[in-house]
């Protein structure tokens, strides 16, 4: 992962096709050229899994079923633990198979019909089943995978900082931050606190900044003028020590232009 | 069917053991209100095997009169042998009301003699009454997951049917018996009965929940964080004299059993007193006891949903308030116990 | 084996919200989900299949031409062949006229797709919650049922039933033909493959209409099939949320609480045993 910032490779999100979707087949060609011009540019394309609770389709699934090519230093595979124990192993083993390297375990944030890893399934003696439990599974059973976690540095600092240091307990190899609005006090907490470790700092490549009303805890007006462009450019000029994981990529309008913001 | 007659009958379920299952005691209660306004006698039909103890039971609670079909065929529930029995009942009597108990077996036998009669069925009633305007039963139920309620009539065709939870009435006092017995010889010969029990597995976790027919239940939810969070939840449900419930992300998170869990995918249950702790009051958890008569909420976060549907709401955490609840309710039923108060 | 399972399209009862001002429910914009359950007795069949791949799963719905998402649904999960049953004389059917109308539907199927060694059905729909159409439909048929199944597993030339009980699982052998309704397992239904989705999105979907019944009596569907009518629908009243109590120390809560259960006669004096 060190490499994937000292070659400035983008991190950039791309959320599969849902389970419900209208025009499946429209979708997975949409998708399939996402990956291919991530793929193209050298950076990393990174899959999530059932973000924000609505079904899609897994990032191996769509990865085999359109026969897309797997660059081990390219390809990361959000995980969760809203999964029954078979769909696990099934997940892991397929990503294994493809050379899939890189995981982000997370705890997610699941919805009510989902099914739920239990402490049972894993082996733990814990009391429920979170990214650190999951972490721990991996890196005892799959140990192939590199698998970094989430910071969340809208939480109240000691709980999130308590809850970091028993994910790198567990085994995680990086971390990446919820979206960056610019500077932040707590981020850089975390920079100071794990020098060696790659941090990668999300930006939110979408206009709509009220929609992380949710996400920072504080209300961002529907009118709030936000330029995400000039957010990341200010992003990289404050950290460059740091990865940057970008989310709702514009393809057609703001892609040109994230090559030369950092290079 | 025809109505022969201006009877209310209620299906009395039994045990094995012979005894009446409560529901069907309990709904001579409101049965009797509904024959009276009916105009014709309160029956009860039992059904089952060496059910003596059922049908005084039966008759000590208002019965006028008490039908009963006794046999080795319906030691235990089958569709098909009380189906039948209960069919060839009401096709020979001809009462013009029917209510049966909304137990899991009432469930099954409910639609299927139903169906057979042709006739309606409303289920899961939470309300009856004499409809003023027409003089027929009207059966309130909820839908929609408990958001909007029915009043539902059956205006033409007979027996009227109903099906009722558990706990929704209560029995009345025993009384005196004047209830006039008939006996009645329907066999059902074992070819007939299409289905065969092979084994029964029983749920060692279980811990003989009946949360469906519970007067007071005792829920632990996510708050409680792990099995070992449950034993304050049992200790107050044990204190109380109630059942223990759970939401569905202890059950999801293997902290106890499903037979305990209330909700949705879970038990609908109603009882007079309902303790939600560390539950945050998801939708399809308040599905599952909005028929509760009062609720109590024990939250950590007084901005969890759950304060919204409960009549008193204790912001604190569980671990402190659930155990200075259950020395106060020992208190207090020592005091009671005594006299004192 | 030839299983057939009927399922509904029904609102997410999860979301549904009540207008405070008229007091009425607020149907719009709540989005249209496969009823749960049904998609339980579906995942029950596609077990059977895993097992026994010459298995056949139809899904039948009967609704209106919205329904036929549910039904896709269905068909990228797990089931072979869907049928919709849409026509403006059905509707209004409470679940005696609906359920006869179904058990039509499959006798009709059976000279398409063969006999149905089972249908399977949700215990219950999420709108309705009446837990009547299953066994309704078994009667219609003449075929024995097994309500509140968990899984059913295939046992020469019959099921093998797992059903919930109170105080485990009853293991009930049902011979076929036969109906079987299901409540909630451990697991939940299968999510598509993408080949599966695509081949659903394609797939035809037969409407059958009033005309596919010629042999149906009419005065037994619709609203004037229904011997149950409603009267009237109402919003119960809300709880707005009553007491609040909030003490520095526990026992203090607990005295405050106690008083007010106290006072509305919920603590019966000594020792009572409640529920049994």
């Amino acid at each position: 992962m060190k490499n994937h910032i000292l070659e400035k490779r983008y991190h950039i999100e791309i959320i599969p096709p849902r389970h419900d979707a209208d025009d499946l087949e429209s979708d997975l060609a949409t998708f399939a050229e996402k990956y291919r011009r991530v793929m193209d540019s050298g950076y990393c394309v990174c899959l999530t899994d059932n973000a924000m609770g609505r079904m899609t389709f897994q990032g191996h699934e769509v990865i085999t079923e359109l026969g897309l090519p797997v660059e081990p230093e390219q390809v990361m595979i959000h995980l969760n633990t809203f999964h029954s124990k078979e769909q696990l192993d099934e997940i892991l083993t397929a990503l294994q198979a493809l050379g899939v390297k890189y995981l982000l375990v997370v705890s997610g944030d699941g919805a009510p019909n989902m099914m739920r890893l239990t402490p049972r399934d894993l082996g733990s003696e814990g009391l429920s089943v979170t990214s650190v439990e999951l972490l721990r599974y991996i890196r005892a059973n799959y140990p192939g995978f590199v698998p970094g976690v989430a910071f969340n540095p809208y939480e109240p600092a000691e709980a999130e900082f308590a809850k970091m240091e028993r994910k790198m307990a567990a085994g995680a190899s990086f971390i990446i931050t919820q979206p960056l609005l610019g500077r932040n006090e707590m981020f850089e907490r975390l920079l100071a606190k794990y020098p060696d470790v790659p941090v990668i700092a999300e930006a939110w490549m979408s206009k709509r900044a009220y929609l992380l009303s949710d996400v920072v805890g504080y209300e961002i007006p529907t009118d709030a003028a936000y330029d995400p462009v000039a957010t990341l450019k200010e992003l990289v000029a404050l950290y460059p020590r740091c990865g940057f994981y970008l989310s709702i990529l514009g393809f057609k309008t703001q892609y040109p232009l994230i090559g030369d913001i950092w290079k | 069917m025809e109505a022969k007659t201006r009877d209310l009958w209620v299906f009395v379920e039994t045990n094995v053991d012979g005894t009446a299952k409560n529901v069907g005691i309990e709904l001579l209660t409101p049965g009797r209100t509904l024959a009276d306004g009916q105009g014709g006698r309160l029956c009860a039909a039992v059904i089952g095997y060496r059910a003596e103890a059922a049908v005084q039971e039966a008759a000590a609670h208002g019965a006028d009169v008490v039908y009963t079909v006794d046999g080795p065929e319906y030691e235990h529930y089958t569709t098909d042998a009380y189906a039948a029995a209960l069919t060839r009942l009401v096709e020979k009597y001809g009462p013009t009301s029917l209510l049966i108990g909304a137990t899991a077996n009432g469930r099954d036998l409910g639609p299927r003699v139903s169906s057979r009669l042709g006739t309606g069925l409303t289920a899961d009633c939470t309300g009856l009454a004499i409809d003023e305007e027409t003089g027929l039963v009207r059966w309130t139920r909820p839908a929609f997951g408990g958001n909007l309620m029915a009043m539902i009539l059956c205006p033409d065709h007979r027996p009227q049917m109903g099906t009722v939870r558990p706990g929704v009435f209560k029995k009345g006092p025993a009384k005196t018996p004047h209830a006039e017995i008939v006996r009645e010889d329907i066999r059902v010969a074992p070819e007939a009965i299409r289905t065969r029990v092979v084994e029964l597995i029983r749920e060692l976790d279980a811990e003989g929940v009946d949360l469906e027919s519970a007067d007071i239940i005792v829920s632990g939810g996510r708050g409680v964080g792990g099995p070992e969070g449950f034993a304050p939840v049992r200790a107050l449900a044990e204190a109380l004299g109630g059942a223990v419930g759970a939401s569905r992300a202890a059950v999801d998170s293997g902290w106890i059993a499903h037979a305990h869990q209330v909700g949705q995918t879970g038990k609908t249950v109603g009882p007079r007193l309902y303790i939600a702790c560390g539950i945050s009051g998801a939708i399809q958890h308040l599905a599952g006891m909005s028929g509760s008569e009062i609720v109590v909420a024990v939250n950590k976060d007084p901005e969890a949903p759950i304060f919204r549907a409960a009549d008193y709401g204790v912001v604190g955490d569980l671990f402190e308030v659930l155990p200075a609840l259950t020395e106060e309710v020992r208190r207090l039923k020592r005091e009671k116990q005594s006299g004192k108060s | 084996m030839n299983i057939l399972v009927c399922v509904k399209q029904v609102p997410d009862t999860t979301e549904i919200r009540i207008d405070p001002e008229k007091n009425t429910l607020i149907r719009d914009g709540v989005p249209s989900i496969l009823n749960p359950f049904d998609g339980y007795a579906l995942e029950a069949a596609a077990r059977l299949k895993d097992k026994d791949p010459e298995t056949r799963i139809v899904v039948v719905s009967m609704g209106p031409p919205q329904a036929e998402k549910a039904l896709r649904a269905c068909l990228a999960a797990a089931a072979d062949r869907a049928y919709l049953v849409s026509g403006r004389a059905f509707g209004g059917s409470d679940t005696l006229a609906t359920s006869y109308i179904l058990a039509s539907a499959i006798r009709t199927l059976e000279e398409r797709e063969g006999p149905f060694d089972a249908v399977f059905c949700g215990k219950q729909a999420i709108d309705g919650d009446t837990a009547q159409v299953g066994p309704e439909i078994a009667e219609q048929l003449g075929r024995p049922q097994v309500t509140c199944a968990l899984e059913a597993f295939a046992e020469g030339g019959g099921l093998r039933v797992h059903k919930e009980v109170e105080e485990g699982v009853e293991v009930i052998d049902v011979a076929a033909p036969c109906l079987v309704t299901f409540t909630k397992p451990a697991w939940n239904l299968r999510y598509p493959t993408i080949r599966r989705k695509l081949a659903a999105d394609k797939a035809e979907i037969p409407v059958l209409g009033e005309d596919a019944f010629p042999a149906i009596d009419r005065t037994r569907i619709g609203l004037a099939g229904s011997p149950t009518q409603v009267k009237r629908t109402f919003v119960p009243p809300q709880k707005t949320g009553g007491v609040t109590i909030r003490e520095e120390q526990a026992a203090d809560a607990a005295k405050k609480l106690l008083a007010l259960l106290d006072g509305r006669g919920v603590l019966a004096g000594g020792g009572e045993s409640h529920g049994s």
